[in-house]
């Protein structure tokens, strides 16, 4: 257990341990845009740099191990310099951040590129928009190299890779941080995105143009959660804003797994799935839990009120509750006083919950008085 | 299945080599007078295509610069934008993963630092700074700055007596710099961008064995002025000075405390490197220029030196280094521990030492080292080695003598420290102790030795030759007047000495131990200066037209190397070593030179300007 | 036996902390993908892995060892592992000795299963079967994962208990990395069992047979309860045809299109006096019914859902959804009203409180504590037995829930349909990634039917090309009990003479074809292996 101080407080964690995850452990905040735990940490955006006694230059505390003895300083008018300088290079690489139309993305709000940049001043007030961070702005201008600079050049308009059904990547406002690369990689394991172009032109080889039938993706969506832009991004994404949305945390109900999701709730409607840290999931979705797991709950053909068939027509009919239910009671009342509850069966559905399983098989037991009670657990 | 393969994870990478060769040799061969930003800006535009595109520092912090510098380059940035290249680099320097990234940072900061007044330039003129822009690169790297491509198509049309004069126009020495020069000339010549440099020491050798300098008529010398100048030292640089200063009609008197004249081409280098009889064609060229007189055994001391400053209207002193360094070692006072210059120096005359059957340890790592080594052999030594406290590839001899000396059975002791020197009952030195080192972090340029963790290692030795260096014998001239700092005289650039009305002052005294040319350079300097010191402004005489230029030859060749006689034979004997070009071989060798003197900037109208 | 079907382990122990995952009849990167994520991680980082599997599955690739069986001889592979360990030595003699009893009868049982008939029987290469038991036992820390394909079989009881063998006398149990490790299919099935949907247990795998469980039952629930031994589901079908059983309840189950052997099942539900059905949309199966409720899905609800490793997690109400619709809850309590049986309306809340009270092994669940801060949306691992409780990740670590683990003897038998010359094909089915059983769910989610949307069967190229069908051809599938047609994909992925195919597309349900034997035990079908024949269409 190396124990370090990190801006004057002492921290011991386990071996191993980054500065970074230190800092969390020790409650201070050290801005990153490219890690993500678990699943990237390639150090990529260098927001994250922190001094270290006894270094000669910062390292980035999302890579750097914690030492026994280290002094570790997060803040500083050197490293603030540093940071506002390498935001205002990612800034520049998204289009619409550098044109100041972050109001018009997806992702603004949700916007980690946004947040940052309203932290340190790189972008103003005017396109802080629903990020809404406290102090924005008020270093605005402060250095401006890059947005504003020369040699920013025109923008690049490159095409947005759009042809699978649920995922989309516009490398316009993608910072090449790595995260859905990691994402991928290293929670996946599918190894179907990569990096492409390399160098300089940097960019996401996104299975998501014409070819995606082709590449070996399985519509997991995990690269889209881990983006903190709005480059790689879940289709329905584009149906919401961040503001006008609510998140409930809820277990997914196709496998076995248990996958712990966020259902994104917007005027009563579930309108898109996200990945929780669970622990039997490590934040990590797949195509059903992130693509299919509530569009059958406002499917058009679901039903909405109780039907009797009708013994003249043979069709099955609406009728109310009370006519279905009266039904139900009398008949089954009727077999198991006439047969015994021998002639009853009740089978459970494995897909319901604890509870209603519970209550389903009191009921067969004891108001069918029927011991053929079982569930789909063999089907 | 595994996917495996043997072969390379990118194919290119087996291919690329070639292409990276030719790009390496473009840079090498990056033409003087290139403005410093412009070699900033394509070392950041060479890292920034070399990023692998991870850290956002380096992989958009590098183009980004490269924007910003070509508006430096291009002198439309202003103060503002130049502390936005400094933030930015500063960020790249500190943020960046790997060295692609914070050593471009790095190296563009510490050039913006090292080129302030490029920069400064840019900023405020608008322009670059004066003496930017390309000249033709061999003439403008011989510190004489001899008309290089002139000569060659001399030679290679057979005109040798005019190729000997075209040298001569700038460098008297034409023998000499054939034998011995370190050749800068070579160094960026634009032939490599095809193969290799040319060889252009080779050719001049080819030369001055058809046209021997002393049988070639020197140009008539200008009217005589009556002006005396007195030179102390005969050595490359003040016989150089003496020559123009002749030719121009004034009356030299060289004084030289030796018995000949030569200086350290006859009693430094030692002869199998350059034949005493070749040396004296050269003399001989000098002297036929006219109006020299040799005034040989005359030590020059302090009384004497105000003698002759009282006597003659002006005086270059140009003793050299003559003394050699020495090292504090215990037990240096032993029998068989010399210097280096001291056994060179009794060579110079014709005293050659007996050192049959004995074991010799050179100490050092320089020219003077190896020459050392390579006469201990020649001497009869049974066994020689040199100690150096570097490494092989950090000794300041060139490696061609490095790699002869080794040749000839040298063994060479890399990375040991002497330590001490073993003595006898009879104060005969026995061995040299040294002390293992390692090799450790750069200092000034170089890395530096450290003492490693091994113990001390005694190599046997009946005799030690001490080969570090040597110093100016400065004091008397001191006392006399002139000034010096850290052993060497103090001269502004045309090498008017500091506070001294009409002496001048050049070459090793000056500048420290260094090379033939170097020296040759400053007393072509020294004689243009005193004639404008003595009111004059004499065009320094000279003939020999360059021949018209072919179209460029691009079919890339070797380089013609000059053979060695076979060490076997060659060290039983203090002959000359080297053997000169075939006709054969000195036309391919001259078909290769690329003519930039008429091709490219050497056309343009300041392409051929050495001075302004 | 261990007990009830459950992992022994957690998801988290054995993709990080295994040197080796035996990977049996399971498919995790498309039926269960996120622990197929977690386990191409685990072989990533080192662990190695033994495929047993009759297809060249995903993980196969990745696998040190891929044992391509026959379909339906998991007992044979698994009793020639035990043997070849027994016979050389290598199994861990203190823990058979301390933590076991019934050695003697294995090692006589299994000593018959040598390599050689190991290679007749399973069609793998005896030196493949002798590295992969060196392989294991070689292991500090060996987990065997299991799924339907060692469960759906007529012998898959015996398979499980044969692959536990292996387990026990190696030791590989009660620690991390370790144990035997069905991955459970649905969201909720675990649940399900441990609710007491299954008719010999009460909730918590409270045995009916036992007149105190019974007793307990009836003093928490007021209501003398039944004590006959009730029918699996499988059972009842046949029982719904000659009239034993009139009536059924079924709560959220598609058995037209789930259940082997669709004909069969029609036939079963027509035979019915009454038949009601509880389901969000109207089935295949609803259209039989008499009276179809409509009910709350689980995006609409309060509860908690039971996962593979035995987590019991939260599931919460995000939206009130549709009009109309009553919380299944409701409905059941109603019905018991109605039907005489007091039953107040609870909340799932109160239903769990309630849950704990009767059952030992969720004793310390309660949605309080689920929500709350100790456990922090980790959930609770059964068994919990009280609030102080904080759960079971790894089961079995000092003792078996009887004391000593028994070993289980069972010998070898065929599945029940082989292929002959009518039906020269074996047909094994099976999930993808992109679909979810029978498509009530992921079917009605729009481009998932893009990506995957119809149905095909696997067939081996030396057999496709006997029958003269390329990749991509109509194919018409028959077995004894249906036919359909579907498409062919030709590949080297299963063995020759067998065929695979994905049972979720209604465009060629394999259930038409699929037989409905039973496993003795479980009574679960033999899903895997039938007979069919293949022709071009």
């Amino acid at each position: 257990m190396p124990s370090l101080t990190i801006d004057g407080a002492h921290v011991a964690v386990p071996e191993g341990t980054t500065v970074l995850e230190a800092a969390r452990a020790a409650g201070i905040r050290i801005p990153t845009l490219c890690y993500l735990k678990d699943v990237s940490a390639v150090g990529s955006c260098r927001v994250c740099v922190v001094d270290v006694e006894g270094e000669e230059h910062p390292v980035p505390a999302c890579s750097a191990v914690a030492r026994e003895g280290m002094a570790v300083a997060t803040q500083s008018s050197r490293l603030t310099d540093y940071r506002r300088v390498a935001l205002e290079l990612l800034c520049a690489s998204c289009v619409p951040c550098s044109e100041g139309r972050c109001a018009e993305c997806d992702a603004d709000g949700a916007c980690e590129l946004q947040a940052l940049a309203c932290a340190y001043g790189v972008i103003g007030d005017a396109q802080a928009g629903a990020a809404g961070v406290a102090g924005a702005g008020e270093n605005a201008g402060a250095v401006g190299v890059v947005v504003a600079g020369p040699g920013a050049g025109a923008p690049r308009e490159e095409p947005v890779l759009d042809s699978h059904p649920f995922l989309t990547y516009d490398p316009n406002r993608c910072i090449a941080c790595q995260r859905c690369v990691g994402a991928c990689n290293v929670a996946a394991r599918n190894h179907t995105l990569t990096t492409g172009k390399r160098g300089t032109r940097t960019t996401i080889r996104a299975p998501f143009g014409e070819d995606w039938r082709t590449s070996g993706c399985e519509s997991c969506g995990n690269c889209a959660q881990a983006c903190p832009t709005g480059a790689l991004a879940v289709k329905r994404r584009r149906g919401y804003r961040t503001s006008d949305v609510e998140r409930v945390r809820t277990t997914c109900p196709h496998c076995g797994v248990g996958c712990q999701l966020d259902l994104v709730v917007k005027d009563g409607h579930v309108v898109d799935a996200e990945g929780a840290p669970g622990p039997s999931n490590k934040g990590l979705l797949c195509v059903k839990g992130r693509s299919a797991s509530f569009d059958f709950v406002e499917a058009p053909d679901r039903l909405t009120t109780p039907l009797v068939r009708n013994p003249a027509s043979g069709q099955l009919e609406p009728a109310t509750w009370d006519e279905a239910l009266g039904l139900v009671a009398r008949r089954f009342t009727e077999l198991r006083d006439a047969h015994g509850g021998q002639s009853l069966a009740a089978f459970a559905c494995s897909r319901s919950t604890n509870e209603d399983i519970y209550l389903f098989q009191k009921m067969a037991r004891e108001a069918l008085q029927t011991n053929n009670v079982d569930c789909c657990a063999r089907v | 299945m595994r996917d495996v393969s043997i072969a390379p994870r990118s194919r290119a990478d087996a291919r690329i080599a070639d292409y990276l060769e030719r790009q390496a040799r473009r840079v090498r061969t990056t033409p003087p007078g290139t403005c410093p930003l412009v070699v900033l800006l394509s070392m950041v535009q060479a890292a920034a295509a070399q990023t692998c595109g991870k850290c956002v520092s380096c992989r958009d912090g590098l183009p980004r610069l490269a924007a910003l510098l070509e508006r430096l380059v291009a002198c439309e940035a202003d103060e503002k934008d130049l502390e936005d290249v400094r933030a930015l680099a500063d960020t790249v320097r500190a943020t960046s993963d790997c060295a692609i990234g914070y050593e471009a940072a790095t190296a563009l900061l510490d050039g913006l630092e090292d080129f302030a007044d490029e920069v400064k330039s840019h900023l405020q003129a608008r322009a670059c700074a004066a003496g930017v822009g390309q000249t033709v690169p061999c003439e403008t790297l011989c510190p004489a700055h001899v008309d290089v491509p002139a000569y060659i198509a001399l030679v290679a049309e057979g005109r040798y007596a005019e190729a000997v004069n075209v040298v001569r126009r700038d460098n008297p020495f034409p023998t000499a710099c054939s034998f011995v020069c370190e050749h800068p000339c070579e160094q960026r010549c634009r032939r490599t961008l095809v193969d290799a440099p040319v060889n252009i020491r080779g050719i001049k050798r080819f030369a001055v064995d058809g046209a021997p300098a002393d049988q070639v008529a020197p140009p008539v010398r200008g009217a005589d002025t009556g002006r005396t100048v007195a030179v102390v030292g005969g050595g490359p640089s003040g016989l150089s000075c003496a020559y123009f200063l002749g030719l121009m009609g004034h009356r030299v008197t060289v004084f030289e405390a030796r018995e000949q004249l030569g200086g350290m081409m006859r009693y430094g280098i030692p002869a199998y490197r350059f034949p005493r009889e070749r040396l004296d064609e050269d003399v001989r060229g000098i002297l036929n220029a006219g109006g020299i007189t040799a005034r040989c055994g005359m030590a020059v001391g302090e009384r004497e030196m105000r003698d002759v400053a009282g006597t003659y209207d002006a005086v270059y002193v140009a003793i050299g280094a003559q003394a050699g360094k020495w090292l504090d070692l215990p037990g240096a006072d032993a029998e068989g521990v010399y210097s280096a210059v001291e056994l060179l120096g009794f060579i110079g005359d014709g005293d050659y030492p007996d050192f049959t059957g004995k074991r010799v340890v050179v100490v050092g790592g320089g020219n003077v080292a190896m020459d050392c080594a390579r006469t201990a052999v020649r001497a009869g030594a049974s066994e020689v080695s040199v100690a150096y406290r570097r490494r092989r590839e950090d000794m300041t001899a060139l490696p061609a003598e490095v790699e002869s000396a080794v040749a000839e059975g040298v063994e060479l002791m890399e990375l040991e420290a002497p330590v001490r020197i073993d003595v006898d009952a009879f104060g005969r030195c026995t061995a040299l102790v040294t002390q293992p080192q390692m090799i450790g972090p750069v200092r000034a340029g170089r890395p530096a030795p450290v003492a490693a963790g091994k113990p001390e290692r005694r190599m046997a030795a009946d005799v030690v030759l001490i080969a570090v260096g040597q110093d100016v014998v400065s004091a008397p001239f001191e006392a006399f007047g002139m000034k010096a700092a850290r052993g060497r005289f103090l001269a502004d650039d045309g090498l008017a000495a500091e506070g001294q009305a009409h002496v001048f002052v050049g070459g090793d005294c000056q500048t420290g131990p260094s090379t033939v040319i170097r020296a040759i350079a400053a007393g072509k300097v020294a004689a243009r200066a005193i004639d404008g010191f003595l009111g004059y402004c004499h065009k320094l005489p000279g003939d020999g037209e360059a021949p018209a230029a072919w179209p460029n030859d691009r079919t890339p060749k070797g380089r013609v190397e000059l053979a060695e006689r076979p060490a076997r034979e060659r060290k039983r004997d203090f002959e000359g070593v080297e053997c000169g070009m075939s006709r054969e071989e000195v036309i391919q060798e001259c078909g290769r030179c690329l003519r930039c003197d008429q091709f490219g900037c050497g056309a343009t109208e300041e392409g051929r300007v050495q001075h302004a | 036996m261990l007990g009830s079907g459950a992992m022994t382990n957690s998801i988290e122990d054995i993709t990080r902390q295994a040197d080796l995952v035996m990977l049996v009849g399971s498919n995790p990167e498309e039926a269960h993908p996120v622990i197929g994520m977690q386990l191409r991680a685990a072989v990533e980082r080192g662990c190695r892995l033994i495929v047993v599997d009759p297809r060249d599955i995903g993980l196969a690739a990745q696998a040190d060892i891929h044992l391509k069986l026959r379909p339906g001889t998991n007992v044979t592979f698994a009793h020639g592992v035990v043997n070849y360990l027994i016979q050389h030595g290598l199994y861990d003699e203190d823990f058979v000795r301390e933590r076991t009893e019934g050695f003697e009868i294995l090692a006589a049982t299994v000593r018959d299963y040598t390599p050689e008939r190991v290679e007749a029987v399973c069609g793998i290469d005896r030196a493949d079967l002798v590295s992969a038991a060196r392989m294991y036992a070689a292991a500090d820390a060996a987990a065997i994962v299991y799924c339907l394909g060692v469960t759906e079989h007529s012998t898959g009881t015996d398979g499980v208990m044969a692959l536990s063998n292996m387990a026990m006398v190696t030791g590989n149990l009660g620690k991390p990395g370790c144990g035997v490790n069905p991955l459970r299919g649905q969201n909720n099935v675990q649940g399900a069992c441990d609710m007491g949907a299954g008719p010999d247990d009460m909730p918590g795998y409270q045995k009916v047979a036992d007149p105190a469980v019974r007793h307990k039952f009836e003093q928490a629930w007021g209501m003398p309860l039944p004590a006959w031994r009730g029918l699996k589901a499988t059972e009842c079908f046949p029982a719904m045809l000659d009239g034993r059983i009139k009536g059924l309840f079924l709560f959220g189950e598609d058995p037209v299109r789930t259940d082997p052997d669709t004909h069969h099942v029609i036939r079963a539900l027509e035979a019915l006096e009454f038949f009601v059905v509880d389901d969000l949309f109207l089935t295949e199966t609803a259209r039989h019914a008499d009276v179809v409720l409509p009910g709350r899905s689980y995006a609409e609800k309060e509860g908690t859902f039971t996962n593979t490793e035995r987590r019991v997690q939260r599931v919460r109400k995000a939206v009130e959804g549709p009009a109309g619709p009553w919380l299944d809850t409701r409905i059941f309590a109603e019905v018991m009203n109605r039907m005489g049986v007091a039953q107040p309306q609870l909340s799932a809340a109160a239903l769990m409180d309630e849950i704990a009270s009767v059952t030992p092994s969720y004793g310390g669940v309660s949605h309080a504590r689920l929500d709350g801060e100790a456990v922090a949306g980790r959930g609770l691992q059964w068994p919990c037995p009280n609030a102080e409780h904080p759960g079971t990740p790894i089961l079995h670590e000092s003792a078996f829930p009887n004391g000593l683990g028994a070993f289980a003897t069972p010998e070898y038998l065929p599945s029940v349909e082989l292929p002959d010359e009518d039906y020269p094909l074996v047909l094994m089915t099976g999930r993808v990634l992109y679909q979810y059983n029978a498509c009530a769910m992921t079917g009605r989610t729009r481009g998932l039917d893009e990506i995957a949307g119809s149905s095909f069967i696997e067939l081996h190229s030396q057999d496709a090309e006997a029958l003269g069908v390329v990749d991509g051809d109509r194919v018409r599938v028959t077995s004894r009990r249906g036919q359909v047609e579907t498409t062919a994909r030709v590949s080297g992925k299963t063995n020759p003479g067998e065929t695979w195919m994905p049972f979720h597309f209604q465009d060629a349900n394999s259930n038409w074809l699929t037989i409905a034997a039973l496993d003795r035990v479980s009574k679960a079908p033999e899903y895997k292996v039938c007979a069919v024949r293949v022709e071009k269409a």
